[in-house]
């Protein structure tokens, strides 16, 4: 995802009232951070937007005419996922300034919102709710014990939050700027640019971390488990915590509740603690 | 004994969570393990913290908020149940796995509960969208846009005070807990490491990876070989005493 001549050139402070400041750039930034803070199931991130916008609208139409119109047309019904929104908001950004040049009509913003909010929102969903949110968090929760086991302190697994919050928004804000300075100087364009990105292969592999951090930890936890016995017992403990997870697996893989399943792991296990 | 600063702070901490993960950033300080970890770090029972938030983030890895699907509110699940163990664990005399099972068990349907005050709250945001297109319509402009902000409180007021509920039941808990005969103590312990590794084996199937099962088997497989080999690596002390 490089930036070019074309992004630097949008990014110049040397400009008429059609172009936007570095100020007014990087408080839409800053407010699109609230893009969800008035969702809901009508318009749902249209406030957002609206708001989002809104220093940048207030810069290109002195008009107030102009000016109601371009709020307005912000705040019909919007929704993509909150990071891959910044490359939307550049977008618009990027047309918005056009259009108060004169350059082309209102419908082209609106065209490039609908064209791109549903398609990007997939590829947002597919790769951080889905693959690097489950990955980190997976992977974390297996340091835990890797901490633990480095420091031999309980309290050490700790780190791992802060892990966590350091891996996830490494990518997170670096994806999110460069989105939106990305949809700044491209427009339209930034699709191909999204693409060279190959989000879902990669998404696939962080899925594969997540998985084998789950198991990882499964089988670490079942062995933990076993501990609660000594000696003889500790094996066939651990060996029936392993199965008890298989079998988890599998229940939940059937559509049984996630719930159903915890108090019934929850529930075997207290009663063997109670009796044997 | 009750402590109203430890209330005070779970529902401060509980409510500005619930700001972070539907309205403002989402860089995700309110997924389990991060949210009860921070709870237990704010209230001086880290590892209460710690091992609730690794169950809970596990259990819930694979829940995602696609289009207007709400999912569970794992945070609330999460600072709740958490809330609560060090409330429990603070008036029985300390930090153990009986009590943060007996938390788990008790407080996890928290995850369902935050999703449908999720859902009243969208209505309430519906309402503000439409005062903001009418203020639009009259050109008063800086008073629709405002609108967004306006969607940020109820989240805190309502999640903030539902977490220092928790904790306030946790206390209220406390000499329930204390009673509990050493047998059912010792199950409860015993259920904490079993309810730890299910999760795991649920967040396997919620990674969402096309070969899950087999990733998932290939890693347990290396886990139990590598403590076959080096079983000095099982013998280091993670969770304190199983035993109460």
């Amino acid at each position: 995802m490089r930036t070019t001549a074309l992004e630097a050139s949008s990014l110049d402070p040397s400009r008429d009232s059609t172009s936007l400041s570095r100020g007014v750039l990087l408080r839409v930034f800053l407010r699109s951070l609230l893009l969800q803070a008035s969702w809901n199931p009508q318009g749902m991130q249209n406030l957002g937007l609206a708001y989002a916008l809104f220093p940048a609208l207030k810069q290109l139409y002195p008009d107030r005419r102009e000016l109601v119109a371009a709020v307005r047309r912000h705040l019909t019904f919007f929704n993509t996922h909150p990071y891959v929104a910044a490359a939307i908001l550049g977008g618009v950004l990027f047309h918005e300034q056009r259009i108060a040049r004169g350059e082309e009509g209102p419908e082209r913003v609106q065209a490039f919102k609908s064209a791109l909010m549903g398609p990007l929102a997939a590829l947002g969903d597919g790769f951080f709710w889905l693959s690097l949110k489950p990955a980190v968090g997976a992977f974390c929760a297996l340091l835990v014990p890797v901490f633990q086991l480095l420091t031999g302190q309980a309290s050490q697994g700790a780190w791992a939050a802060v892990v966590f919050l350091v891996l996830y928004n490494l990518v997170h804000f670096t994806f999110r700027w460069r989105m939106y300075r990305m949809g700044l100087a491209l427009g339209d364009r930034l699709v191909e640019e999204v693409a060279k990105a190959d989000l879902p292969k990669r998404g696939a592999r962080l899925r594969a971390v997540a998985a084998a951090s789950a198991g990882a930890l499964a089988a670490w936890l079942a062995i933990v488990f076993g501990r609660n016995e000594e000696a003889s017992w500790a094996p066939l403990l651990a060996g029936g915590c392993l199965i008890m997870g298989a079998v988890s697996y599998w229940l939940v893989a059937k559509r049984v509740s996630r719930y159903a399943v915890l108090y019934l792991a929850a529930g075997l296990a207290a009663v063997a603690g109670a009796f044997l | 004994m009750v402590v109203w600063s430890q209330i005070a702070l779970a529902g401060i901490w509980g409510g500005l969570l619930a700001v972070e993960r539907r309205a403002f950033l989402q860089a995700m300080f309110s997924r389990p393990l991060v949210a009860a970890t921070g709870m237990g770090w704010i209230l001086h029972d880290l590892p209460s913290g710690l091992f609730i938030g690794m169950v809970l983030e596990l259990f819930h890895l694979g829940s995602a908020n696609l289009g207007a699907a709400l999912p569970e509110n794992e945070t609330l699940a999460a600072t709740g149940t958490t809330a609560a163990a060090v409330a429990l664990a603070g008036n029985t005399g300390g930090s153990t796995p009986a009590y943060w099972s007996l938390a788990i068990i008790l407080f996890a349907g928290l995850g369902p509960a935050g999703r449908l005050a999720d859902q009243y709250l969208e209505e309430y945001s519906g309402r503000l969208a439409a005062k903001a297109v009418a203020s639009a319509e009259q050109g008063d402009l800086a008073r629709a846009v405002r609108q967004n902000l306006w969607g940020m409180w109820p989240h805190f007021v309502v999640f903030g005070a539902a977490t220092a509920l928790c904790a306030l039941i946790g206390f209220a808990l406390a000499p329930f807990a204390a009673s509990l005969p050493l047998r059912a103590l010792r199950g409860l312990a015993w259920s904490y490491p079993a309810m730890a590794s299910v999760a795991a084996a649920i967040a396997a199937r919620g990674s969402h990876a096309r070969k899950a099962a087999l990733y998932a088997g290939v890693a347990a497989a290396a886990v139990v070989c590598a403590v076959a080999l080096a079983p000095w690596i099982s013998r280091v002390s993670l969770l304190g005493s199983p035993r109460p």
